[in-house]
């Protein structure tokens, strides 16, 4: 049970819904503790709010004291009959309701003004006679102090000038906060007229107050509260149309300036708990703490909302004060140092005096913004939506259409936000599901991405793994290219590296050293530094140049390379060849040996596929295996066994016993023949070799002396490359030309006609001919005139050349040498019977009898006679005859004393005895 | 018949490295299990070559011949896939001297329409599930199990025997391998796991019947088998791969059925 628990949890954190739920409670615990969402959703609400179409109201206007009022008018604060005159020039023009938002909460008192006040109280207390001077001028001076106390008493100024304009609003700022007992002093009277009863906490409460002095206080027609909430980004967006001060609500001056322009008093505004504010007919709908979402209205064309004057030109008469006749017309500070300003939607800073203008113009254009009673539900609604969205419906969605719907969500939630706000001037917080939509959005898509990731990663690993196990296994069948191919797909590591490098000496064993070279690079670029890389690599540079088994078509069997030392003894099948031993017919024969069991062999090749193309090749090829097969099953004392035949790179090989020995080809030369009784006895037993191949059913087809192994002092005769013939001969090699020497051919196997034993039986009567005579019975200048001969003269009685020999011997070679099959020797075995017959006849001294004859035949001194004998293939490079070494060059024993003297004969053949019905057995033959 | 295919495995908690390797072929309804053995990592390469080779060869020959294939035919090909198999590892071995002497396990399946075909090598086993009742359908070729069919252990004796993972045949360890290949007709609902020894020396076929005949994904199956091995030791490396049969026609796609077709 545990174990399904433990698969299911380790499920479950890593499931796409538990990732949306993580980031739908992320993005909520986030909204709570930062502003990050609020600060996204007061940005969007500003861009939103003042897309707005409403129009400001022109009953408003500010004037401001700014900078260039400050420069001309004195530093701030002014003396307040400086304010005085500016109300009176509006007053004169018959501004609607003048809304003044300095601060006038200290009296301002000129120094002068006590000592004139000191001056006037002594003057009128003093007895008239006591003083000095006359009357006159005491009356005089009274007048001047009088005149001093009413000019430098600018309170009283400013008051006279409130009190004559009548319509003057003043500010008062409170602390808020929630009031713990009573207040430190009640609200003065002039205050209280302003105010309405209100204790239902509709309202934000304050602690303290700080109102007008009271000259001022008195002659103004209201008293309203100037104090602005910053929302969480410092800015101003709600206006508090009400602060609550121990049970008397205090309007703001934009609500208090409303009111008045309506001609209504503060008696007539109503208050709907919680929900709105109610000035006559007009309904301001608020929040339940009597907070306004006034509109802020764009600049225009680069110019502000409301026009804003400076407060000297007002006063100077540049601006006419009869423009502000019938407006609302607010005092304010701009000037640096002076106001404060604050941020607002659609303006990076506003004075308090231009908020009032904007907050007053919407409420009377009745321009706020409300957050509907339905909003909270509707808002906590679409965020389960939402956040069902992220949790159920997105892990199940693709990729493709999960980006469409999320898209089209985010796009509808903010168009919802936005349409509302700027049209019907609702707002509905949407910015929190909106961030849970596109964070879980990115959240989900991150996973999903970083989890394929992996696991393409993990494919790309196992897949690369796969290779390597195939390329190990393709390697192990000796498919190295293949192995090769295998190994590259595979990023490099230090386990391929190694992987590689066995590649390559396998390579080099197979004397591809081009493909090795290859190997080394493609390791190389990894790490140069692996093992001994650098030295086999410039080694298999230098040897890939050089032409190799198999390669290159200008060898045919090419050598093998040998001395290279270091390099891996190359391999041919399972033999490493140890070294070239000679060149034969169609290859090289090389010394090999199997390491396995140790044995020695002797290895002929054959590049088949440079003697053949395409259909010819594997005619060849199939040929080879066939003919190899057959040869293998040959044993016999006198032939040469077979261990194995193979192909690779295109060499055909046959592995066979290696023989300590020499083919009979020097025997036949003049001065190095072979005594009588010794060549008679090699040739019986050829012959018997060949009849028992003859009864296998295996022609040998090309018995010649270079095909016959002697090793001359254990006396062992062997016959060599059984059948190999066969893959050779009539066969059209691509140059076109036959291949090897007609000479020892039977007429029947010249005319291509199928040939049997009696054949192989005729060329060895034309070897024991040569090994008689030192030459060949037919000889031609050309090819042509040698296959005449052979085919139609008969061969020449062999005494001609050799008189000594007895008339037996050269009936028996003349009899082998019949043209027709039928009439020949029809097996080895009586060929055989018989040479030893002869043998038994031979006088013991023959061999000192031949000695007398070898100074008649110099007569006959034909210098062509050397190459005639030869060859007749005319293949040059490749021909057998005419390389000078012989299959097998190994140490040999070399056959010395008995050479016969050498005996030059004439081309006349014309002589040669006809063996007169010899047919059938040796028995009939007479010796 | 569809066969849907799931593999795991785990190291286990004793070993660090996964000696043992299992892969699928989800189009030619082919599945190899093998679990190597031999020093240093040559375990791994030994079992990874096998079922590389295997699924490459094997999957390749399947595809070419199609569905028609006759299982006399693939019978052969399945032998012949095996011994070359066999002889890449045996030369693959005798030539890098650090992977001399590796071998590896085999168990090899092909699902055919009824019918599957199961080779196996060693001591890797074949389960199968059928209406409840588990059977295992291979014998191992361990000499574990030559004593018990000799008669020479007795079945509580070869519990706790030492020389449980002693294989008598192993691939790529001789030049010359004998795959042991048996046919069986296959069910709809036939569940058949590939299992290493790590599952079945550590596991009970009881606990193995219990985990496979309950309702879960095959991956959930997989899952727990691997971590019951684990919790009973996890001596060696743990891999299984399970095959599930079910009746042909059950991954129609919607609109398919839609169309009623």
């Amino acid at each position: 049970m545990a174990t399904s628990f433990l698969s299911r949890r380790s499920e479950f954190w890593r499931s796409d819904w538990f990732a949306g739920l993580l980031v739908v409670v992320a993005v909520v615990a986030l909204h709570k503790t930062t502003n990050l969402v609020e600060s996204l959703e007061r940005r969007f609400y500003d861009v939103a709010v003042t897309s707005s179409s409403r129009q400001p109201s022109d009953r408003i206007a500010v004037i401001a004291i700014d900078d260039q009022s400050i420069a001309n008018i004195g530093r701030w604060p002014w003396p307040r009959d400086v304010h005085a005159k500016l109300i009176d020039q509006l007053a004169a023009a018959k501004a609607k309701t003048i809304v003044h938002t300095t601060f006038f909460f200290e009296p301002q008192v000129d120094r002068g003004l006590v000592f004139i006040k000191k001056m006037k109280d002594l003057l009128a207390g003093a007895p008239a006679d006591s003083a000095p001077g006359s009357a006159d001028t005491r009356e005089q001076l009274a007048r001047v102090i009088a005149e001093a106390e009413v000019a430098l008493d600018s309170d009283g100024i400013l008051a006279n000038s409130i009190k004559n304009a009548g319509n003057v609003l003043l500010p008062s700022f409170f602390t808020l906060g929630e009031p713990q007992g009573k207040p430190d002093k009640p609200m003065p009277a002039f205050a209280l007229k302003s105010t309405l009863d209100e204790g239902s906490g509709y309202s934000l409460p304050a602690i303290r107050g700080q109102q007008p002095i009271e000259s001022l206080g008195n002659v103004a027609i209201g008293i309203a509260h100037l104090n602005q909430i910053q929302d969480v980004d410092g800015a101003v967006r709600q206006e508090p149309l009400l602060v609550n001060y121990y049970g008397k609500a205090v309007p703001s001056l934009a609500l208090l300036a409303a009111v008045k322009s309506l001609n209504l008093t503060p008696a007539d505004v109503k208050l709907n708990a919680g929900d709105s504010v109610q000035i006559g007919k007009l309904r301001i709908k608020t929040d339940e703490s009597a907070l306004m979402l006034p509109q802020f209205y764009k600049d225009r064309d680069g110019k502000p909302a409301f026009a804003v004057d400076s407060f000297y030109d007002v006063l100077t008469g540049k601006i006419p004060a009869a423009k502000y006749a019938d407006k609302i017309v607010i005092i304010g500070a701009t000037a640096v140092g002076v106001g404060t300003l604050f941020p607002v939607p659609g303006h990076p800073g506003l004075s308090p005096a231009q908020t009032i203008a904007h907050i007053t113009s919407s409420i009377l254009g009745e321009h706020f913004i409300v957050q509907p009673g339905w909003g909270t539900a509707a808002k906590f609604f679409i965020f389960l939506l939402i956040a069902a969205y992220v949790v159920v419906a997105l892990p199940r969605l693709s990729a493709g259409m999960a980006a469409i719907i999320t898209l089209a969500l985010f796009v509808a939630l903010l168009g919802v936000e936005f349409g509302l706000l700027s049209g019907s001037a609702l707002w509905l917080e949407l910015m929190l599901p909106a961030t849970v939509l596109v964070l879980g959005h990115l959240a989900l898509t991150t996973k999903r991405f970083l989890m394929t990731e992996a696991g393409k990663i993990k494919a790309d690993e196992e897949s690369a793994e796969t290779s390597r196990m195939m390329g190990l296994a393709l390697q192990g069948q000796g498919q190295l290219d293949m192995a090769f191919d295998r190994f590259r797909r595979v990023p490099m590591n230090e386990a391929v590296m190694g992987n590689l490098y066995s590649l390559a000496l396998d390579f080099e064993r197979k004397r591809q050293f081009n493909k090795a070279e290859a190997v080394y690079e493609h390791m190389a670029a990894y790490n140069k530094d692996y093992k001994d890389l650098k030295t086999k690599l410039s080694r298999a540079k230098n040897l890939s140049e050089t032409v190799m088994l198999g390669g290159g078509g200008a060898h045919p069997g090419g050598t093998m390379l040998l001395d290279g030392g270091a390099v891996e003894k190359p391999m041919l099948g399972r033999y490493q060849v140890e070294k070239e031993l000679g060149k034969g017919a169609m290859g090289v024969v090389y010394l090999g040996k199997d390491p396995k069991i140790g044995r020695v062999v002797a290895i002929k090749t054959m590049a088949l596929s440079q003697e053949f193309d395409g259909d010819e090749l594997i005619d060849a090829r199939e040929r080879f295996f066939r003919e190899a097969e057959t040869a293998g099953r040959l044993q016999h004392q006198n032939i040469v066994t077979i261990f194995d035949a193979g192909e690779e790179h295109d060499l055909a090989y046959i592995a066979m016993e290696f023989l300590k020995g020499k083919d009979l080809v020097d025997a036949c030369k003049e001065g190095q023949l072979l005594p009588v009784p010794k060549v008679l006895s090699i040739v019986a037993r050829v012959a018997e070799a060949l009849a028992y191949a003859h009864k296998q059913n295996v022609v040998h087809r090309d018995i010649k002396p270079a095909n016959i192994m002697y090793e001359i002092t254990s006396d062992v005769v062997k016959v060599t490359d059984f059948g190999i013939a066969r893959i050779t001969d009539s066969s059209k090699t691509k140059t076109g030309l036959v291949l090897g020497t007609p000479s020892f051919m039977s007429p029947e196997q010249l005319a291509g006609k199928k040939v049997d034993g009696r054949s192989d039986l005729y060329s060895l009567g034309v070897m024991l001919f040569q090994m008689l005579a030192g030459v060949l019975p037919f000889r031609g200048d050309s090819m042509a005139e040698l296959m005449y001969k052979i085919a139609n003269e008969e061969a020449p009685d062999i005494r001609i050349i050799r008189k000594e020999l007895p008339e037996n011997l050269a009936n028996l070679i003349a009899l082998s040498l019949s043209k027709r099959p039928e009439t020949r020797y029809q097996d080895g075995d009586q060929f055989a019977a018989d040479l030893r017959i002869v043998l038994g006849t031979l006088t013991g001294d023959f061999g000192a009898s031949s000695a007398d004859r070898s100074s008649k035949s110099t007569t006959k001194a034909a210098a062509a006679s050397a190459g005639d004998e030869k060859t007749v293939a005319f293949s040059s490079g490749a021909s057998a005859s005419a390389s000078p070494g012989a299959d097998f060059q190994k140490t040999v024993v070399r056959s010395s004393a008995t050479a016969s003297p050498p005996q030059k004969t004439g081309d006349n053949p014309g002589s040669a005895t006809k063996s007169p019905g010899t047919s059938g057995t040796v028995a009939d033959i007479e010796i | 018949m569809i066969y849907t295919f799931c593999t795991k495995t785990d190291p286990g908690r004793a070993r660090e490295n996964n000696e043992d390797s299992a892969v699928y072929d989800e189009a030619t309804y082919l599945g190899v299990l093998a679990d190597g053995m031999g020093g240093y990592n040559a375990g791994e390469i030994a079992s990874g070559m096998a079922t590389a080779f295997i699924r490459s060869e094997m999957a390749r020959w399947l595809s070419e011949v199609g569905k028609n294939a006759k299982a006399r035919e693939i019978r052969r090909a399945l032998e012949i896939c095996v011994d070359n198999a066999n002889r890449s590892i045996f030369n693959a071995a005798n030539s890098n001297s650090q992977y001399s002497g590796m071998g590896t396990t085999l168990v090899v399946a092909v699902f055919l329409d009824s019918k599957v075909l199961i080779g196996h090598i060693g001591d890797s086993r074949c389960y199968r599930l059928r209406n409840g009742e588990l059977l295992q359908i291979t014998k191992d070729h361990s000499l574990l199990q030559e004593q018990l069919d000799a008669g020479l252990l007795t079945l509580e004796q070869a519990a706790t025997a030492s020389h449980k993972n002693l294989v008598t045949r192993a691939l790529g360890v001789e030049d010359a391998v004998l795959l042991e290949l048996n046919e069986h007709q296959v069910d709809p609902g036939d569940l058949y796991m590939l299992c290493s020894d790590g599952l079945s020396d550590m596991v009970g076929d009881p606990e193995i019947a219990n985990i496979l005949g309950a309702q879960a994904t095959l991956e959930q199956k997989a899952e727990r088998l691997v971590a019951a091995a684990n919790e009973h030791g996890g001596r060696d490396n743990i891999t299984v791969l399970m095959v599930q049969a079910a009746t042909g026609g059950e991954k129609r796609g919607l609109i398919s059925r839609l169309l009623g077709k």
